[in-house]
């Protein structure tokens, strides 16, 4: 079963991008264990007034943070709903919600894409054979 | 959302609802975010131990008379059934009945971690069947299962039938969440999808979601004003009860946190309405409860009845307790469930509350709404500290050594003791009913009274015993090891 | 592999932070999920200096799963260091990091120059039950901490007996240990309880010879003792209970250590006069009883089936029906253990079954005719099938719902006669 794998990163080579900076996604497909060349998704956030129809009043304050692009992420999510997963650097717990409500997983590591892809790639294809994650 | 009752699988709570366990700041930040839907959930770069959600689902289902837990993993996973057995024992000699429940463990050594073991799953589900012949069969996982990737769905749909019971696979691999109440969700879930059944005809029966029944007769007695039957479940549920809930005319519950799973999937698959306002804790929770249900079976004519005749017996009373705990303070750390709602009854009964803790938060419910207890506290103006931790006991002493609170109120075993060891007079709300309705408000109130007037116990002990925390950790900010997770 | 474990009576491999927990001062750090700690405690003396709910843990989750949990480990140890004020930190592996392949050894190796002693046991469930776990964590004191020591403590005996809090006794069974040994002018050193800990820890190396109190937990432990730390031991497989067995204890403790035979009996005389005082006193009461068969069952691990069983033929004259071990020993030491249950006074013989699944206890208790009403003493399971053969019943093994011990004792010649009261207290309740 082929499936696909949403990766933040700016250069290709590291997993280096937060979600919500990420400007593009490298969507790779997944086909029987084998990866084929990334395609390049850009992002199209949404603009501010998205934002300010939200939380007009500004009131989303907590531990100093706004809760600033709100929006724009539920986008992004939309944008990459058809992966089974999500590898960014970080990801704020939101859009781990949103991306949970549509069953995208979510792996939040510092790592080379290498690394990231070979790992859940691994454990996804052996999740669905029912075989042991045993080394 | 619309809940898959085809699955075996519960989405964890975190997914589903957006459940957080790692938050700093006051009541009212919390609750705005979580309307917003900005919250942002923090991760720990320490924590200490808290709860398997394996425990909580199985806790539950073990409670039904005369089922069969199978808890297919290592030896340690099923310890709980030692608990279990105990609990089914005294709880069904309580209530007059028997309860053959059986809760077994499969023992699972190193071997099984690399061959497998399927198949010896499967000969235990035959063998506890042919010995119990158990009313409904609940099979379930464990991290090591789940790791080596046992299918048990499999097994359990192979064995479906060669056994004449329901019997469902039940998936509890405790990595998956660190939500522990997401058990709750999962054991509910097994029940709707095995047991079950649609509704034939309706009767005035109310479903009443609770832990151990302790307030089982008086409620009976409440109901009958109204011409309603409370069904009182798990505990000493039977299979055939529960496969009729979705006959009764509401579904309501001790604890929003333990029922909101259930009562959303038996209003959605069956239309049975879920009572969702505060829980029937203190004054206004209790009414305002009532009400609701009054509402929503048209009864309301004998609820208004019931609450004045009520009034006039208890609110003096209360009043004049009142007097006594004016000014104290108080730090609370509870589960959701609790926490909002015990913050709203201290309130009401005038002792100021500096901290609440919650074990984790739910910013929505199923349905999609802010928790109804949070709701409360905002209309009504209270705000105070708050923060949300999986059970972080090194958070609550830190807590506890700023403030110096009158009294800690505690819902979860194990935790009350930290209190007093700091000196802090602490009240355990074990009972689930323990501020029910007017008459346990009252008994509450009395309890906290009693509990801060003889302070010998924890002064006795604090004065001889040492904390285990350094001093390096007082001096810290509480929140030093939450790791806000950045966008 | 797998098997029907139908009313269990042990707990997983990492049940052994209950042994670390034993050790004043001493805490696990679990590297496994949020939950193992609090499902294996029990609220029996567990909120101490720590209690479970304050066990750092690096609770593991999906990701951990997938990339490794090394690092949160680390940063969890580095912590605990800083938060909790402890004098040994043991890392404990659930079954997860084991599974995956996560190397705890390189992790805790980090530490090798921190202020505190951290070392590591695997304590994975699949591993064992919680028996084999407490082993694992002696070996790992023994193997990571302790260094052989040329400078030996003349007469100084460190005391090993089974498995705190899965043992319901184990402080003041230690306790009274250390009472005995004492009293044969030796100096007793035990690891487990008040007052003892990394100190206690530390003088072990020093001592003349271990002394094990148990059939067969920690025989391995003495055995890594010998080989590492050069100190024999001596292996007392019975638990001594009531006057027959104490004294043959002494005599043996002593005589191994080379203790003069006259101040043994001496000691020897001293205690049984007493005893006996109190046995004449109340012997009226165990032979007009109209409630009690002579024949009895005992349902729990090795130490106290065959402690109690000797105990109740060889000093109160009952006859052993058949006895059950529910520890799930290992073959090796059966045979062994089974030889102990043949060698009772009169030529008595205890058939004796090595039983983890409780249904098959059961259905062999009831159909067995105890020749009146049945002495049974066990785990709480038991409590239901004893009442429903209007039997009596002691619930002295795990798990523990009727009883409360604080620092109570059945070892010695003192745990003897606490045995006899709680027996018939619960016989007085009944006329017949």
């Amino acid at each position: 079963m082929a499936y696909k794998i949403a990766v933040a990163s700016s250069d290709g080579i590291e997993v280096n991008e937060a979600f919500g900076n990420a400007a593009r996604f490298l969507i790779f497909t997944v086909n029987n264990e084998t990866i084929e060349p990334p395609e390049e998704r850009i992002c199209t956030v949404g603009d501010e007034s998205d934002i300010s129809s939200v939380c007009k009043d500004n009131t989303c304050r907590g531990n100093g943070s706004r809760c600033n692009n709100y929006t724009g992420n539920a986008i992004k999510v939309e944008q990459i709903a058809d992966c089974r997963c999500v590898v960014c650097q970080k990801i704020g717990f939101q859009v781990q919600k949103q991306l949970e409500r549509k069953a995208i997983s979510f792996f939040d590591v510092s790592c080379t894409v290498e690394e990231a892809l070979s790992k859940i790639i691994k454990y996804y294809s052996r999740i669905d054979k029912h075989e042991s994650l045993r080394k | 959302m619309a809940l898959n009752l085809n699955s075996s699988n519960v989405a964890t709570r975190e997914n589903r609802i957006g459940s957080i366990t790692g938050y700093i700041g006051t009541l009212g930040d919390l609750a705005k975010q979580s309307e917003c839907g900005t919250l942002k959930g923090c991760s720990r770069c320490f924590s200490q131990s808290s709860t398997c959600l394996s425990s909580c689902a199985l806790a539950q289902l073990s409670a039904i008379r005369d089922v069969a837990i199978i808890h297919h993993g290592p030896a340690g996973c099923s310890v709980a059934s030692a608990n279990a057995y105990y609990l089914d024992k005294v709880m069904a000699k309580k209530r007059g009945v028997t309860n053959n429940t059986v809760y077994v463990g499969t023992d699972m050594n190193e071997r099984d971690t690399i061959f497998g073991s399927t198949e010896t799953l499967r000969k235990i589900i035959l063998e506890v069947n042919k010995r119990y012949t158990p009313k409904a069969i609940f099979v379930t996982s464990s991290c090591a299962t789940g790791i080596i990737g046992e299918d048990i769905d499999s097994v359990v749909d192979d064995v479906r039938e060669e056994i004449d019971v329901p019997i469902a696979a039940v998936h509890c691999e405790g990595f998956k969440s660190r939500i522990w109440a997401t058990g709750f969700d999962i054991s509910d879930h097994a029940v709707l999808s095995s047991i079950v059944q649609p509704p034939k005809q309706k009767r005035n029966t109310i479903n009443f979601k609770n832990f151990y029944e302790s307030a089982r007769p008086e409620i009976i007695e409440i109901f009958k004003n109204f011409d309603l039957e409370p069904i009182f479940l798990y505990c000493n549920s039977t299979v055939e009860e529960l496969s009729h809930i979705s006959e009764s005319l509401a579904t309501t519950c001790i604890c929003g946190t333990l029922g909101n799973y259930l009562g959303n999937g038996l209003e959605e698959k069956y239309g049975v309405p879920y009572i969702r306002t505060i829980n029937p804790l203190g004054i206004a929770g209790f009414e305002t409860w009532l009400r609701e249900i009054g509402r929503v079976t048209d009864r309301s004519e004998a609820v208004e009845k019931y609450i004045a005749e009520q009034r006039e017996i208890y609110i003096p009373q209360i009043e004049e307790i009142k007097k006594e705990l004016k000014g104290l303070k108080a730090v609370l750390g509870m589960g959701p469930g609790y926490t909002f709602e015990v913050s709203r009854v201290l309130n009401e009964l005038g002792i100021e509350v500096v901290w609440a803790l919650a074990w984790h938060y739910d910013k929505k419910y199923e349905n999609g709404d802010v928790p109804p207890s949070m709701e409360y506290l905002l209309k009504h103006d209270v705000d105070f500290e708050a923060s949300v931790a999986d059970q972080q006991n090194y958070e609550v002493m830190n807590i506890l050594n700023k403030y110096q609170p009158d009294l800690y109120l505690s819902r979860h075993p194990g935790s009350t003791v930290w209190a007093i060891k700091n000196g802090t007079p602490a009240v355990y709300v074990a009972d689930e009913y323990m501020i029910f309705g007017y008459k346990h408000t009252l008994e509450f109130a009395q309890s906290i009274l009693d509990s801060i007037h003889n302070r010998s116990f924890e002064k006795n002990l604090a004065r001889r015993v040492k904390l285990p925390y350094t001093d390096w950790w007082y001096e810290q900010n509480v929140d030093k090891f939450l790791e806000e997770a950045k966008k | 592999m797998a098997k029907l474990l139908d009313k269990q009576r042990y707990k997983c491999a990492l049940g052994a932070m209950q042994t670390v927990q034993a050790i004043t001062r001493a805490i696990p750090i679990l590297h496994s999920g949020p939950g193992c700690a609090q499902k294996l405690s029990d609220s029996i003396g567990s909120s101490g200096y720590f209690s479970p709910n304050i066990f750092p843990c690096t609770s593991i989750n999906e990701k951990d799963v997938v990339f490794g949990g090394a690092k949160k480990l680390e940063t969890t140890i580095e912590n605990a260091l800083k938060v909790i004020d402890a004098d040994l930190y043991v890392v404990l592996t659930g079954c997860i990091p084991e599974i995956v392949g996560d190397d705890t050894a390189e992790v805790v190796s980090h530490f090798k120059d921190s202020e505190k002693p951290v070392i590591y046991a695997s304590t994975a469930g699949f591993k064992g039950n919680n028996f084999k776990g407490h082993e694992q964590v002696i070996d790992a004191v023994i193997e990571q901490y302790l260094e052989k020591s040329d400078e030996k403590e003349k007469g100084l005996v460190n005391i090993w007996a089974d498995v705190p809090y899965q043992d319901l006794f184990w402080l003041g069974n230690l306790r009274e240990l250390e009472k005995l040994v004492a009293e044969l002018g030796l100096t007793p050193n035990t690891i487990f309880g008040y007052e003892r800990g990394i100190e206690n820890i530390n003088r072990i190396p020093k001592a003349q010879f271990n002394l094990l109190v148990s059939p067969w937990v920690s025989v391995g432990n003495m055995k890594k003792m010998e080989q590492k730390l050069g100190i024999p031991y001596l292996h007392y497989p019975t638990l001594p209970i009531g006057a027959f067995e104490t004294s043959r204890f002494l005599r043996e403790v002593g005589k191994f250590a080379g203790v003069d035979e006259e101040k043994i009996e001496s000691i020897i005389n001293k205690h049984e006069d007493y005893y006996y005082y109190l046995i004449e006193r109340y012997a009226d009461m165990f032979l007009e009883t109209r409630v009690m068969a002579k024949q009895f069952s005992v349902v729990a691990d090795a130490q106290y089936a065959l402690g109690i069983t000797k105990f109740l033929v060889n000093d109160l004259g009952l006859v052993p029906a058949k006895q059950f071990i529910t520890d799930d020993t290992p073959k090796a030491f059966q045979k062994q253990i089974r030889e102990e249950f043949e060698n009772l006074n009169y030529g008595l013989k205890a058939e004796v079954s090595f039983e983890t699944d409780s249904y098959k206890i059961h259905n062999e208790i009831q159909s067995h005719d105890y020749h009146g009403y049945p002495l049974i003493l066990g785990g709480y399971y038991e409590k239901e099938i004893t009442e429903k053969m209007f039997g009596h019943f002691l619930n002295i093994s795990w798990p523990v719902q009727d009883k409360v011990v604080l620092d109570d004792a059945y070892i010695g010649y003192t745990g003897g006669i606490r045995l006899i009261e709680d027996i018939y207290s619960v016989a007085v309740q009944r006329w017949n």
